[in-house]
């Protein structure tokens, strides 16, 4: 999720203190708080799951990019794949488990488009179960408020 | 710019663009919120005629920012507006248009306001809206189908917006958001990278004509009263020529169903399609549609990342490029899948 929530929890503080003076104009006062106050309860929600989530979803995507390893036909990126499939979450900072997210999806990526592009079992059946965590990732990061 | 400040060199301008009035003064001024691309404000106009006559209109300021969500030229959104005043598509007049930063800090338009009606989407969940949608929504998807059937060259729009080919809308669309997506995504975005290949591999037929192409054509972005009449349609900043399907095809992103399950939170999808064929006399052939439909996804999804891409670089703090990437990058990625049939 970006922004960052710490990043924008210090700007929303700010901006709270600022609406409180008593020169700043009502409508304008209303409009601020109104939305502030919206993202807090966003970031209320997001905070609480964000580190679970993360942690399941890297580890989903290991073992598609470990499969992918086995599966692929690019000898570079058959490596690619193995280092990044032998990786651990060390840290459950948001920041290092984001970066470690980044960088699976960016192989994910890459080697969904590898198993488009083949009509072999082996790939049209890793090909679903990528299809098969995308749709679940998106139900682990779905808010209670989406509107879809 | 503080509003005193902002004020007075507002009154300055439009005395300017007035030569023939005396006592020109700027009141009532107020920052609309919710606008993540311009700065938009409702002000008060008084002046005394030659005559002698004194008199007053309510105005709309709408300002660049420092960075918006979306890169715009402000012209285009000028021009379409002043190309639709006065046809069956209601919009605001446009009264004069800045585009250098001498008189305001950044370029801007004046507009009439066009005032009493609601513009948020907020208000339409309940009573006495709540009874309106299908009118609403009947009307809504009608004067889309107007905007479809226009014809650019007789509006005045031809020269001022790119040309494109009829076989050549798809791509020019898709390659532009896509680069947008290279340049702001903050975080890499698998299902969006999937819709962006899927349409790349399966391109729609050539638009059946090249028309007039809003961009942003959703519920919130036109003012409704409780009748279900809209009087303005508003936020052209998107404006261009192609494929009036892309209108419909984002008309119909899930995201702005509300959590209502239909087009608009309006009404159901063969309802909005066939007021939208009849009004265009255009047909809405399915797998076309659909390749808009997923487009569409792939739009909002750029705008939304650039919306946090424009927040991080600091160049914009307004929190209202937080909420769009917060709230709907993943509900973006749901639409996605659902357009495509895995959700």
């Amino acid at each position: 999720m970006k922004p960052d929530v710490a990043q924008v929890l210090v700007d929303l503080a700010g901006r709270v203190a600022r609406n409180a003076a008593p020169q700043i104009p009502a409508a304008q006062r209303a409009g601020e708080l109104g939305l502030s106050a919206m993202l807090l309860g966003l970031a209320a929600e997001m905070w609480d799951g964000a580190a679970e989530i993360l942690v399941q979803e890297n580890a989903a995507l290991r073992g598609l990019l470990a499969s992918g390893a086995r599966v692929s036909q690019d000898n570079a990126r058959r490596r690619w794949l193995v280092e990044l499939a032998g990786g651990r979450d060390g840290s459950l900072r948001l920041s290092a488990l984001q970066g470690a997210n980044a960088e699976l999806r960016v192989a994910l990526i890459a080697l969904h488009a590898e198993l488009e592009r083949r009509d072999d079992p082996e790939a049209k059946d890793l090909e679903a179960d990528i299809w098969r965590e995308l749709v679940a990732g998106a139900e682990r990061r779905r808010l209670s408020g989406s509107p879809v | 710019m503080e509003e005193a400040e902002l004020t007075t060199r507002l009154a300055g301008y439009i005395a300017g663009q007035m030569p023939q009035a005396r006592d020109v003064a700027i009141s009532n001024v107020a920052r609309i919120t919710g606008g993540a691309s311009r700065q938009t404000y409702r002000f008060t106009l008084s002046w005394t005629e030659a005559d002698g006559v004194a008199r007053q209109r309510g105005l709309i300021l709408r300002r660049d920012p420092a960075d918006s969500l979306i890169d715009t030229e402000r012209r285009v959104e000028f021009e379409a507006y002043r190309a639709f005043h006065g046809t069956g598509v209601p919009v605001p007049e446009m009264l004069w248009l800045e585009e250098g930063a001498d008189a305001l800090g950044s370029p801007f338009f004046v507009a009439e306001e066009i005032a009493g009606f609601q513009a948020g989407p907020g208000a339409l969940w309940s009573s006495p809206y709540l009874e309106t949608h299908a009118i609403l929504g009947a009307r809504k998807w009608e004067i889309l189908g107007q905007i479809a059937r226009a014809d650019p060259t007789a509006l005045g729009l031809a020269g001022a917006l790119p040309a494109v080919r009829a076989e050549d809308c798809w791509r020019r669309e898709l390659d532009h958001w896509e680069a947008v997506l290279d340049a702001d995504e903050s975080e890499p975005l698998p299902i969006i990278r999937a819709a962006i290949r899927h349409l790349r591999a399966n391109p729609p037929p050539p638009a059946q004509k090249v028309g007039v192409v809003h961009g942003d054509y959703r519920t919130g972005n036109f003012l409704y009263d409780t009748e279900g009449g809209v009087h303005g349609v508003l936020d052209w900043e998107m404006c261009h020529l192609g494929d009036p399907l892309e209108d419909l095809g984002w008309s119909f992103n899930p995201v702005w169903f509300f959590g209502r399950g239909m087009p608009g939170g309006l009404l159901p999808r063969a309802d909005a399609l066939a007021v939208w064929e009849q009004a265009s006399g255009l047909r809405a052939e399915p797998e076309a549609l659909k390749w808009w439909e997923l487009f569409a996804c792939v739009k909002g999804q750029a705008i939304w990342v650039s919306s946090a891409r424009a927040w991080m670089d600091g160049a914009n703090r307004d929190p209202i490029l937080v909420y769009p990437a917060w709230a709907l990058i993943n509900a973006q990625d749901r639409a996605a899948l659902h357009v495509m049939e895995r959700l």
